[in-house]
C-alpha cells in the first residue's frame, strides 16, 4: 500500500501540485440479517482503492480510482491536479492549511476475537436464536436480528512527509420486535435502534450484548406498547436515556460545532449553524451541568483512531465546558481560517471521498446522580428510551425527536408506559434546561454508524458517551 | 472513463461462469462520477471517482449467499464468487425462495448523452461560476453543486438474463443566501448536459433569496399550503418507501395493506411508478435484470400497487413489477421513479385561491414518526412564505411540521400544470407538479 501512496504523491508533484496527500483504503465487510425467522441475507464485500487530494493553483482537486496499477494511479493524480486548476477559476484566496507534524507511525484498534474468523454457522445460530426469542408474543408479527463486521486497513501519506498505517475492526449487532397494533406498528429495539450497538472491537463485543437473553424482554415490551397510553401534549420535565442523549448530543452539539458548517461549506446540503465564529468562549450553550468533550482516544469507540485522514494525531478537546462554548471541531483548512491548529476531526468515508470535519467520540460528561435517585427526585415528567425518529433544522436550532417507549414519572416513580413519545425544542434553551446528569456508573459510549454529510454523501462512523439526564420545561406530544 | 456496457456485460457473464452453484447472478456497476461543489461564492471541493464493483448471488437449492468486490483480477473475482457460494452453503433453506428470474424483454431507452460524458472539470467549473455570478452581483452568497455521473450496470444470471444499460445524469443545485435571513433554492436534473442552463438556475435561486429576506414569525396551527415540486417530491419519496413496497404491505406496515382498490387519497391524485418515462432518469431494469414495469400505485385516489420483485411476486402470487434493490436488502422492492399526474392549475392560480396559507419551496431533514400513516416531521427551508388574500406576502422563518402524508394527500385542492424532475443523488427521481393541500400541520418554528 505504501508504494501506491508514494506513486501517487510523486505523480501529483510532477503534475504541479503544491500539496498532495493520498490514502489507500481496503474495507472488508460482512453482514448477516434474519427477519421473522427467515435468513434475509448473508453478504460479504470488499472495496479497495486510492484517493488523491491535491492543491494546485491555490485550489483543491481530488481524484480516486479502484484501478491500482501505477499507470492508473498516475492518471488519477494528474486528473486531481487538472481538477484543482479548474477549481481555481472561482477561487478567491489560496487554500491554507494549519501546520501539522510529520509522522511515520502504525496504529491498530482493539480487537480480541477476530469476527471474520468466527464461522458463519455460529453467527447464524446466534441470530436465529435471538430472533426466535423475539417471536414469543402474539402481538409481535415482525422481528429482525442483525450482525455486521467491518475491517478497515488504510495508509495515508502526504507530500509533507507523513506515512501512517492504521487498521481497525468494527462490530455491530441489534434486534428489533415489531408489534402490530390497531393501524400502527410499534418497534422495540435492543441494545439500540437503527442497527443496534456498534463498537471498535471484535466478536467479544457481540457476546457481551447477550442478544438471546434480552430478546424475550424486548418482545414483551413491544407487545405492551400496543396497549400503552399515547404521549400527552404538554410541557413537562423529561429524562432521556443514555442512547437518546447520545443522539441529542450528535444533532444539537456535534453538527453545529463543526467548523466547516460554521464557515458555510455545507450550506447547500446539511446547512449551516446557529453558532458563529465570535461565539467561541462567550456563548452560553447550556447549563453548568453540560460539558461536552470531543475525544478520539476513547478505547473501543467508533470515533477513535490514531490519526485523522489528514494525518493529524487523535486529540481530546472540550467543545462545551460547564455550559460555555469553548471549541470547534476542525480540519486543517477550517482551523487555518480562524488561525488555529486542527484538533484532528477530518475523516473520510473510504478511498473515494475527501476528508470532511466529522465528529469523533463526542460525549456528554457524566454528572453525579444515580438513575434511581434522579427518578425519585422528579415529581412529574416522562422518561424516554431508545430513539425512533430525529429531525433538526438547517441551523441546528429547532429539533424534534421521537422515541420507541416512555414511562410517566409521577411522585418520583415510573408509572404507565407511553407509546411513541416525542419532544421538541430549541438547542440552547434545551441544554440550558439540563439540571441533572447521571454518574459514570450509567455512562456508556454509543456508536452512531450512519452520520450523513457532504456531497457526494459520506456516512461517518462516530460515537457519543452519555448517561441519562434531566431537562426542564420541554414540549412533548407534538402533533399528537 | 468507466468500462463500456459491453465490457460490463462480459464481466457479469464471467462472474456467473466462475460461480459453482445451482443458480448464479452477477451485478456489475461501473461508475465514473465527478462533483464540483461551491460555497461562499467559490469552488471549495471538487472530486472525481472511478469504480467498478461486481456483486455475486449464489444459490444452492433454496439457500442463497451474496459477495461483492471491486478487485477485478482473476483471483479476486474467483474468491468473491466462492465467498458467495460459501455463504449459501451455510444459509438455512428458504422454502419460499422462487429461484432467480428468467429473461424477459427489456425496453431499450437511450439515456447516455455525449455532452454529459464530456462535461469535464473545466466545464463544470464554468457552470459553477455562472451560477455563482447570479448571486455575487446581487450581493448574495451561493452554495451548491454541479455533478455529473456516467454509469453502466450489467446483470447476468445462469438462466440467461443478460441486461445492460448506460446512463448519464447531470444534477445541479444552488442555495443563494441573503444577508438578512433570506435564502433561495433551485435545482436541475437531467440526462443531457447540453440542456442545463446554469445562469437561469442561479438567477432563480437568487431571486427567491432576495424575496425571502427578513422572515417573520408564524403561529403553529393548520394551514392551507402550496408545496413546490421539490417539497412534493420529499412527500412522495416517503409515501413510496413506506407505502408501496410489497414487503411493507405484506407485513401490514403500509397504509394500503388490506385496502387495495379503495379510495384512500384525493381523487386528484394519480401516482405511477414509471422508470420508462421519457422524462425520467435511471435504469429500465431492476437489480435482478427484470424489466421495470409501469405500475399504477394510485388512480384518482384509489390505491393500487405495490411494486414487487421476484421473491415478493412469488410470495404474494402477483406479477413481478421489476423493482428489486441490490440483494440482500432489508426493505424489499421499492419504487424509484414516481410520477404524479399533472393537473390544470398554475402555481400562481393556486396562490391566488388561498385566503391564508403557506408557500413552501422545499423541506429539510424529514423523518418518520408513524410509518403506517406516513406521519412525517421536518423543517422548511430556502423560501417559505405566508399567503394572504391570494398573494405571497411575508416570508416566514423556517417552520416545523408534523403531518401525516396520507391525511394531507386526502385533501388536495389543486394539482400543478407543470412537472419538474426532482432527484436524489442517484438511482431514481420523481416527476412531480406542485400541490395545493387543504391542511398542513405547523407544529413549531426556528428562531
Amino acid at each position: 500500500m505504501k508504494d501506491l501512496v508514494t506513486t501517487a504523491l510523486d505523480a501529483a508533484a510532477s503534475a504541479g501540485s503544491t500539496y498532495a496527500d493520498a490514502r489507500v483504503v481496503l474495507t472488508s465487510e460482512e453482514s448477516i440479517s434474519v427477519r421473522t425467522g427467515r435468513v434475509e441475507g448473508i453478504e460479504s464485500s470488499e472495496s479497495l482503492g486510492i484517493g488523491i487530494r491535491v492543491i494546485a493553483d491555490g485550489a483543491w482537486g481530488f481524484a480516486s480510482t479502484s484501478a491500482l496499477t501505477p499507470d492508473a494511479i498516475r492518471t488519477a493524480a494528474r486528473q486531481a491536479v487538472a481538477i484543482a486548476r479548474a477549481s481555481a477559476i472561482t477561487a478567491a484566496a489560496p487554500v491554507r492549511l494549519s501546520p501539522v507534524g510529520v509522522f511515520d507511525d502504525v496504529w491498530r484498534g482493539p480487537c480480541e476475537i477476530d469476527p471474520f474468523k468466527i464461522p458463519l454457522e455460529e453467527k447464524l445460530a446466534l441470530l436465529l436464536a435471538a430472533d426466535e426469542g423475539l417471536r414469543t408474543q402474539e402481538l409481535v408479527t415482525v422481528t429482525s436480528a442483525s450482525l455486521g463486521f467491518i475491517k478497515v486497513e488504510k495508509v495515508f501519506g502526504s507530500s509533507e512527509g507523513s506515512m501512517i498505517e492504521q487498521s481497525y475492526v468494527e462490530s455491530s449487532a441489534g434486534i428489533v420486535a415489531y408489534a402490530l397494533g390497531d393501524g400502527e406498528v410499534l418497534p422495540r429495539s435492543y441494545p439500540n435502534s437503527h442497527g443496534g450497538q456498534s463498537v471498535q472491537g471484535g466478536w467479544e463485543a457481540i457476546l457481551k450484548l447477550d442478544l438471546i437473553g434480552n430478546a424475550p424482554r424486548v418482545a414483551e415490551e413491544a407487545a405492551a406498547l400496543v396497549s400503552a397510553i399515547p404521549c400527552p401534549a404538554t410541557t413537562t420535565t423529561v429524562i432521556l436515556d443514555a442512547s437518546q442523549i447520545a443522539l441529542q448530543v450528535h444533532e444539537s452539539v456535534g453538527h453545529p460545532t463543526e467548523l466547516d458548517r460554521v464557515l458555510g461549506d455545507e450550506a447547500a446540503f446539511a446547512g449551516t449553524s446557529f453558532v458563529q465564529l465570535g461565539d467561541l468562549g462567550s456563548l452560553r450553550y447550556g447549563s453548568k451541568h453540560v460539558s461536552v468533550v470531543a475525544d478520539a482516544t476513547v478505547p473501543g469507540s467508533l470515533g477513535s483512531f490514531g490519526y485523522d485522514d489528514e494525518g493529524v494525531p487523535a486529540q481530546r478537546d472540550y467543545i462545551v465546558h460547564e455550559g460555555l462554548f469553548t471549541g470547534f471541531q476542525s480540519s486543517r483548512e477550517a482551523a487555518a481560517a480562524i488561525g488555529r491548529a486542527s484538533n484532528g476531526c477530518a475523516r473520510a468515508d473510504g478511498w473515494n471521498r475527501i476528508p470532511l470535519v466529522r465528529m469523533t467520540t463526542l460525549s456528554l460528561e457524566p454528572g453525579d446522580w444515580s438513575f434511581d435517585d434522579l427518578i425519585a427526585d422528579t415529581d412529574d415528567g416522562i422518561y424516554f428510551e431508545t430513539n425512533s425518529s430525529w429531525s433538526i433544522d438547517d441551523r441546528r436550532l429547532n429539533f424534534q425527536f421521537a422515541c420507541e417507549i416512555g414511562w410517566e414519572i409521577k411522585g418520583g416513580k415510573l408509572g404507565r408506559m407511553i407509546k411513541n413519545p416525542n419532544y421538541t425544542g430549541i438547542t440552547p434553551k434545551f441544554w440550558a434546561g439540563c439540571d441533572a446528569v447521571c454518574s459514570a456508573e450509567h455512562w456508556q459510549v454509543w456508536g452512531v454508524p450512519n452520520c450523513g454529510k457532504g456531497e457526494p454523501m459520506q456516512v461517518a462512523h462516530v460515537a457519543h458517551g452519555a448517561s441519562p439526564a434531566r431537562f426542564r420545561d420541554i414540549q412533548v406530544g407534538v402533533g399528537r | 472513463m468507466r468500462i463500456s456496457e459491453d465490457q460490463a456485460r462480459e464481466l457479469a457473464a464471467r462472474a456467473v461462469a466462475l460461480t459453482p452453484a445451482d443458480e448464479a447472478e452477477a451485478v456489475v456497476a461501473a461508475n465514473d462520477a465527478a462533483l464540483t461543489r461551491f460555497a461562499n461564492n467559490r469552488i471549495h471541493q471538487n472530486v472525481a471517482e472511478e469504480d467498478t464493483t461486481v456483486s455475486v448471488r449464489a444459490v444452492l437449492g433454496k439457500r442463497t449467499g451474496v459477495a461483492s468486490t471491486n478487485r477485478l483480477d482473476d483471483a479476486a473475482l474467483k474468491a468473491c464468487c466462492e465467498s458467495a457460494v460459501a455463504a449459501a452453503r451455510v444459509a438455512p433453506e428458504d422454502a419460499e425462495y422462487p429461484g432467480l428470474p428468467k429473461p424477459a424483454q427489456i425496453e431499450r431507452i437511450e439515456r447516455v448523452c455525449a455532452s454529459t460524458q464530456a462535461f469535464d472539470a473545466e466545464a463544470r467549473a464554468k457552470a459553477a461560476a455562472a451560477i455563482i455570478e447570479q448571486s455575487r452581483f446581487r450581493g448574495l452568497s451561493a452554495a451548491g453543486t454541479v455533478a455529473r455521473v456516467d454509469y453502466a450496470v450489467a446483470i447476468a444470471n445462469s438462466h440467461g438474463v443478460d441486461a445492460a444499460m448506460g446512463v448519464t445524469d447531470v444534477k445541479a443545485t444552488v442555495l443563494s443566501a441573503g444577508t438578512d435571513g433570506g435564502s433561495g433554492w433551485a435545482s436541475w436534473l437531467g440526462c443531457d448536459a447540453a440542456q442545463f442552463a446554469p445562469e437561469a438556475l442561479g438567477d432563480e435561486a437568487a431571486m427567491l433569496a432576495q424575496r425571502s429576506d427578513d422572515p417573520g414569525s408564524l403561529e403553529p396551527g393548520a394551514y392551507a399550503v402550496v408545496l413546490a415540486p421539490e417539497a412534493v417530491s420529499d412527500v412522495l419519496d416517503f409515501l413510496g418507501y413506506l407505502g408501496f413496497g410489497a414487503q411493507a404491505v405484506a407485513e401490514k406496515a403500509s397504509f394500503i395493506a388490506g385496502h387495495e382498490g379503495e379510495l384512500l387519497l384525493s381523487e386528484l391524485i394519480t401516482l405511477t411508478e414509471n422508470a420508462l418515462s421519457a422524462e425520467t432518469v435511471g435504469l429500465t431494469f431492476d437489480f435482478e435484470g427484470s424489466p421495470k414495469r409501469r405500475t399504477p400505485l394510485v388512480e384518482a385516489g384509489v390505491v393500487r400497487g405495490p411494486v414487487t420483485d421476484s421473491y415478493w411476486a412469488a410470495k404474494l402470487g402477483v406479477p413481478n413489477t421489476g423493482h428489486a434493490l441490490p440483494a440482500p436488502n432489508p426493505y424489499g422492492p421499492l419504487p424509484m421513479n414516481l410520477e404524479l399526474a399533472a393537473g390544470k392549475t398554475s402555481v400562481d392560480e393556486m396562490i391566488a385561491s388561498v385566503e391564508r396559507g403557506l408557500y413552501v419551496t422545499r423541506f429539510h431533514y424529514v423523518n418518520v414518526e408513524d410509518p403506517v400513516r406516513v406521519t412525517l416531521t421536518g423543517m422548511t427551508r430556502d423560501g417559505t412564505f405566508l399567503i394572504e388574500n391570494g398573494r405571497l406576502t411575508q416570508p416566514v422563518k423556517n417552520i416545523r411540521f408534523t403531518q401525516s402524508a396520507v391525511d394531507a394527500l386526502s385533501d388536495v385542492r389543486a394539482v400543478g400544470d407543470r412537472r419538474v424532475l426532482v432527484g436524489p443523488e442517484e438511482g431514481g427521481a420523481n416527476l412531480t407538479p406542485a400541490l395545493l393541500l387543504g391542511s398542513w400541520n405547523v407544529t413549531g418554528q426556528t428562531r
